[in-house]
């Protein structure tokens, strides 16, 4: 008997905890499941503007996803193209981005070298995230348009005789978009690497030493592995935002992904439909494939990744 | 130290919880106030869109605003139709929007002017009191009529184009800068492609952008750009300015740009290449800044004639907006503009425009004193009163903005050289099916 009144005074604080996260998964409902699913509802419709007339909704059952993955004159399938544009920007970017950041990140890390005026070099590296994208890529626009200032260096030093037009040629388009998202993430990814590398027990490292390995074995046989959770993080939301790359290439190059569309991505082409026409059911569909294609992606990273880490 | 900012960041969450909260609140209780106080009085503020500065200027330093009346613009650039996007968005939330907020007058441009007056979003002028069209020019208010030939708006301006060219390059090139001679040289495509490959061998440049000439053609289509069953087609005219940019392009008598852009600009420095450009009065006064600028330009070594075909470009018709709660304002700014003598003549003599008033243009016209400083003392007037009744207002469609847009940036890398022709013409329709779903393409 005595016990009993104990046990009724031992409150479950568990409810306590559910209602701290309610507000994330509140907001999570109303900002990103919901939409989520109309969009996916509308993808189903035929839902545009025609100038001040609105046309639709209709329903059209697979008709937007089926013109979506119709071949063109020429035989190709343009979503696909996209996702290929946006595959080899991503790829582009994101490689450089990581083995810079890694090696960085093991520079400020390391205990040998002791770099001094850390946390300037870390400001500095993080700065060009801070500027907007749209006016980064304005810069650069500015920078290597025609009549812009490395077209005029190029000529006085006398490296060019002619008018380099940057924008027509498919690999210097592709090349200025990469090296973009390069510059405006590797400090971001460098930062992150870091916090994983400091959470690794440091006399780890001094073990290894004192075993006799050398720098490179150290890094391969000790922090990569130690470091997969935190690798797989960074290329996962890398992953995700570069599928979604949109305000780099767009600006840069008019909305047009000159040259032949050749840097137009997935979101670039989401936006052509939702302009002028307000096409939502095309765009639902877009971003319905955009999401399969994201999920599916993520998941073979993280397969891949992990299962190295259990081998 | 940790509590201070713990403290500060809960203060910043719940100031603008409060902030957001406040605006929420407190704003709906004053607006039925004002309704509920003067119904019957005009609005105080009178709304307008446009695309750019332009017309602002003018209205700014001529049309006297009524006491108590604050002119709010909303100014939006025209490209890829973001100005059309968002003056639609505002047009079809006027019935719900309150007073404050409902578009009064908007601008609009010849490339897409139908899809307003087609709609309702545009009010009779003439039962606001705009009702003496005598003096405008009869292709304006063409332009501003619906279907049934109720007019929406006008016009302040009239906008016959011509051939603007500069004067030393046309000496060096034909031995002549005299408008009557040099007009005899280009009156027709084949001359002009023959002075072109003249100008190149001497170095010059014929026009600054491939696109330079598009409006010649353009203007003077025998069908427009969708026929009855809303195919896309594209006109024998059109396809012609296609081959002569391809020419051109290959043949470096032009530059592969946009007109709008740095590079064709850059070319009417006095430094600059290029011998001929194309556009109305407007044109020469608004967008060839570069030739007017003090220290590189080169103002007074310009000229214009008609060119190889007759056309014109634009005009900004002032349109009245459905709902408005400015309407006498509304019709008093639109016979400002194209009735009062005084301001219409300020407008030719002050700000080297082609107003939409017959009677002050012939004005000027035959004053052998007047003549533009930019053109050398040309009387440009004289020339454009010539050229105003030629201009035809027709095979529009609503489309035609974009459309135009889109077949000259996709048609420009095929100039380059980028794309092949099936290709560019591929990416055109592509183009076209993501702009406006509903037209057929090949």
């Amino acid at each position: 008997m005595g016990k009993q009144p104990l046990r009724r005074k031992g409150v479950s604080y568990a409810k306590w905890g559910y209602i701290f996260i309610a507000p994330f998964f509140i907001a999570y409902a109303i900002f990103h499941l919901a939409p989520q699913v109309l969009t996916i509802y509308n993808s189903f419709f035929e839902n545009y503007r025609e100038g001040l007339t609105q046309v639709g909704p209709n329903f059209v059952g697979l008709k937007n996803y089926v013109t979506l993955f119709t071949p063109d004159s020429s035989g190709s399938v343009d979503i696909l193209k996209y996702a290929g544009n946006t595959v080899a920007l991503w790829v582009g970017g994101a490689v450089p981005q990581i083995i810079i950041a890694l090696l960085l990140a093991i520079f400020f890390t390391s205990y040998r070298l002791r770099i001094k005026g850390q946390a300037f070099f870390k400001a500095v590296i993080y700065l060009p995230n801070l500027i907007m994208a749209s006016a980064f890529s304005m810069l650069f626009y500015t920078l290597f348009s025609n009549v812009g200032p490395v077209n005029q260096l190029l000529m006085q030093l006398g490296w060019s005789d002619h008018v380099i037009d940057f924008f027509a040629v498919k690999f210097t388009v592709r090349g200025l978009i990469c090296l973009m998202n390069f510059l405006m993430w590797f400090g971001n990814t460098t930062i992150l690497l870091m916090a994983g590398i400091m959470g690794i027990d440091q006399s780890l490292f001094e073990a290894s030493t004192i075993d006799g390995a050398s720098s490179l074995q150290t890094f391969f046989r000790v922090t990569l592995p130690l470091l997969t959770p935190i690798l797989v993080y960074t290329i996962i939301t890398a992953l995700i935002g570069g599928l979604q790359m949109f305000d780099v290439p767009q600006v840069l190059t008019n909305g047009l992904g000159t040259p032949n569309r050749s840097s137009t991505t997935l979101i670039m082409y989401l936006n052509n439909y939702l302009g002028t026409s307000k096409n939502y059911g095309m765009a639902g569909a877009i971003s319905v494939v955009v999401f399969i294609l994201t999920g599916l992606l993520s998941v073979l990273v993280f397969k891949s990744l992990t299962r190295q880490r259990e081998q | 130290m940790k509590k201070l900012f713990a403290l500060l960041l809960a203060l910043v969450m719940i100031l603008s919880l409060a902030a957001c909260g406040d605006k929420g609140e407190s704003a709906p209780p004053t607006e039925p106030d004002k309704e509920g106080a003067e119904p019957a009085k005009e609005g105080k503020v009178f709304n307008i869109h446009a695309w750019n500065e332009e017309f602002k200027g003018f209205f700014e330093k001529y049309y006297q605003v009524p006491e108590g009346i604050t002119v709010n613009w909303i100014i939006t650039p025209s490209a890829d139709g973001a100005y059309q996007d968002k003056l639609d968005a505002a047009l079809m939330s006027q019935s719900g929007a309150a007073d404050d907020d409902k578009v009064d007058m908007f601008l609009a441009e010849a490339d897409y002017i139908l899809k307003y007056t087609n709609s309702d979003a545009t009010q009779d002028i003439t039962a606001l009191g705009v009702t003496d069209f005598s003096n405008a020019y009869p292709y304006t208010v063409q332009a501003a009529s619906d279907a049934s030939g109720v007019v929406k708006g006008v016009s302040f301006q009239c906008c016959p184009a011509a051939m603007i060219y500069r004067r030393s390059i046309a000496k060096d090139v034909l031995g002549t800068d005299d408008p009557a001679q040099v007009q005899a040289a280009v009156s027709d495509w084949d001359k002009f492609n023959a002075v072109a490959e003249q100008a190149a061998a001497k170095g010059y440049l014929m026009t600054a952008s491939e696109a330079a000439t598009y409006r010649v053609f353009s203007n003077n289509v025998s069908a427009p750009w969708v026929d009855g069953n809303n195919n896309l087609q594209i006109d024998e005219n059109i396809q012609t300015w296609m081959k002569q940019a391809k020419e051109f392009s290959d043949k470096g008598y032009t530059q592969d740009c946009d007109i709008w852009s740095d590079e064709c600009t850059a070319q009417m420095f006095a430094s600059g290449k290029a011998m001929c450009y194309f556009g109305p009065a407007w044109y020469f006064n608004f967008s060839m800044g570069n030739a007017q600028d003090a220290e590189k330009g080169c103002s007074g070594d310009w000229a214009i004639c008609q060119g190889p075909q007759a056309h014109f470009w634009g005009g900004t018709w002032l349109l009245a907006a459905s709902g408005s709660d400015n309407p006498s304002m509304l019709a008093d700014v639109m016979n400002t503009f194209i009735n009062d003598e005084e301001v219409c003549s300020l407008l030719v003599e002050k700000e080297a425009q082609f107003s939409n008033n017959k009677a002050v243009n012939a004005k000027f016209a035959e004053d052998p004193e007047f003549g533009s400083a930019f053109l050398g003392g040309q009387n440009d007037t004289a020339m454009f009163a010539e050229m105003a009744g030629n201009i035809k207002f027709e095979n529009q469609t609503v489309y035609d903005q974009l459309l135009n847009e889109g077949l000259q940036s996709n048609w420009r890398e095929y100039c380059k050289g980028t794309v092949s022709e099936e290709e560019a013409m591929s990416n055109f329709y592509k183009y076209v099916n993501e702009k406006y779903p509903s037209i057929v393409t090949p």
